[in-house]
């Protein structure tokens, strides 16, 4: 059982940032996120990264990108309203999700990045994404992964 | 500039950190991620390091080769350097590569196939310590222990040396100075007694320290 | 002919040895001393141990005066250098090098020089064999 301190810590978590990619896991996440910062009195702020292949520069126009990145920023805002709460929303071009999440918290001093995940088993045993694992290894703050439930029949 | 490094070694890591401060944009290509070399390069230039195989078009392609102004190639290999040059030229046109050669003797060649090279380190200290030495060196390989004064030195015999075709064990040698292994062009050893000697073999010798100028001489002169 | 191959394993033994029955003049290199038990007893052949890219072990195993040059060991990027050497510092006639990855062997092909892809001959003769149902034969 954890001890009531611990709970209490977990208020002191007040700035949190939260990657979507559009995906459901990270939809719950930020769901989450948004229910810690409500309890805080923090702040939730959603980044959106677009990967940009190396055989492009890093700052070429990425039309198609950029406009899906707008639309699941705003998807996140509309969430964020239906539980009356306001959210920042950033667009980041990088070479690697992983590095550009890491980068923004130590930017922004962030207490926590919480980052969704979905129960993948691309080659019959299940796998943290690369970037969840970069994540993990190299944030200084606290790191909170959601994990969506397995659902039968997958993999 | 777009510049691509292959190679995460010392010289790569410095290198790729150079060109960062000057504003390019860099690109590390590192066979093995988990070196502990490339999570260093990692952790301390960033976003900059891509496991790879230098050599493969796969890699390069994923590179962005095709965009990159500069290929230097710096890794301890001089083949695998050679190659991820000429791949990056013949398959991404690449304007310019460069190579680090490992082996002063590989320059020609580089040059030959158009590649630029930076005069390797060894090749540098080496060119410098050539000119302090007598033309046909001796090398000392070790000073013996308990016994002051004395070394074994190895000596190459130059093709025109007065010693060709005679026996080994009837050379005439200094005081103090004794053949102990003679070392042919393939590699095999022999033993002084009923060999006689070759150009290019490679005579080890222990002599004192003092008498090995005469040693030199009395192996390499005409 | 005078042949120096560098590598000494299955195929450089065993092209070593088809050579020597031709009556040509052999010389096997290769880094290490124990490729060359894949030799026949009766093959009286040169053996050199030394790494083909090192021009003075090429010159030592007779480059100057060689007819055709093989470059078969492992590493494609070593056959490559060693046989660029061969054809261009050393003007060796006959040189051909075998590269087991086919980009690359396309390229250096491209390149000018003569290049055998063991990977895409033997992907070729086993669909070869599969498409005329004759496998096993």
């Amino acid at each position: 059982m954890p001890r009531l301190a611990d709970l209490r810590a977990l208020l002191d978590v007040r700035q949190l940032l939260v990657p979507s990619d559009g995906s459901p896991a990270s939809f719950e996440a930020l769901a989450q996120a948004i229910n810690v910062a409500k309890r805080s009195r923090g702040s939730v702020v959603v980044v959106h990264v677009i990967e940009v292949k190396r055989t492009l520069p890093l700052d070429a126009e990425m039309a198609d990108e950029a406009q899906r990145g707008e639309e699941i920023l705003a998807e996140c805002e509309r969430l964020a309203e239906e539980m009356d709460f306001h959210i920042e929303g950033e667009l980041l071009q990088a070479r690697e999700s992983g590095h550009a999440i890491v980068d923004e918290a130590v930017e922004r001093g962030m207490d926590a990045i919480v980052i969704g995940t979905e129960y993948r088993r691309p080659l019959g045993e299940f796998q943290l994404s690369r970037t969840v694992q970069y994540v993990l290894k190299h944030a200084p703050c606290q790191v909170w992964v959601y994990r969506m439930p397995a659902r039968t029949g997958e993999g | 500039m777009y510049i691509i490094v292959v190679g995460g070694g010392k010289v790569g890591f410095y290198l790729a950190k150079e060109l960062l401060d000057e504003g390019h944009e860099v690109l590390v290509i590192e066979k093995d991620e988990h070196s502990p070399r490339s999570t260093f390069i990692a952790e301390e230039l960033g976003d900059v390091v891509l496991k790879g195989d230098g050599c493969e078009a796969a890699t390069l392609e994923a590179a962005g080769t095709g965009r990159a102004d500069m290929l230097i190639a710096v890794t301890g290999d001089d083949e695998d350097n050679l190659v991820a040059c000429q791949v990056a030229r013949a398959r991404f046109r690449v304007p310019k590569t460069m190579a680090r050669i490992n082996n002063p003797k590989n320059e020609l060649i580089f040059r030959k196939l158009g590649i630029d090279v930076t005069v390797s380190a060894t090749s540098a200290i080496l060119n410098q310590i050539e000119q302090e030495l007598p033309t046909h060196r001796l090398v000392p390989l070790l000073h013996l222990r308990g016994r002051a004064g004395l070394e074994m030195v190895e000596v190459r015999i130059p093709a025109g040396s007065r010693i060709i075709g005679k026996e080994a064990s009837d050379v005439l040698l200094p005081q103090g100075a004794m053949i102990t292994l003679i070392v042919d062009a393939d590699g095999n050893p022999h033993l002084p007694a009923g060999y006689s000697v070759h150009a290019e073999d490679v005579v080890i010798a222990v002599s004192r320290v003092d008498a090995e100028e005469q040693l030199r001489r009395a192996l390499t002169e005409r | 002919m005078r042949v120096v191959i560098m590598g000494c394993g299955r195929v450089g033994a065993q092209l070593a040895t088809m050579l020597e029955q031709g009556r040509h003049e052999v010389t096997v290199l290769d880094v290490r001393p124990s490729a060359f038990s894949r030799l026949p007893a009766s093959f009286h052949g040169r053996k050199l141990i030394g790494n083909g890219i090192d021009q003075d072990v090429l010159r030592r195993a007779g480059i100057e005066a060689a007819d055709a040059f093989v470059a078969c060991t492992q590493g494609d990027n070593r056959n490559v250098m060693a046989a660029q050497i061969a054809k261009h510092i050393f003007n060796v006639p006959c040189v051909v090098s075998r590269i087991y990855d086919p980009i690359r062997e396309e390229m250096y092909h491209m390149l000018g020089l003569r290049t055998i892809s063991p990977t895409k001959i033997g992907a070729e003769l086993l669909l070869q064999a599969i498409e005329g149902g004759r496998a096993g034969e």
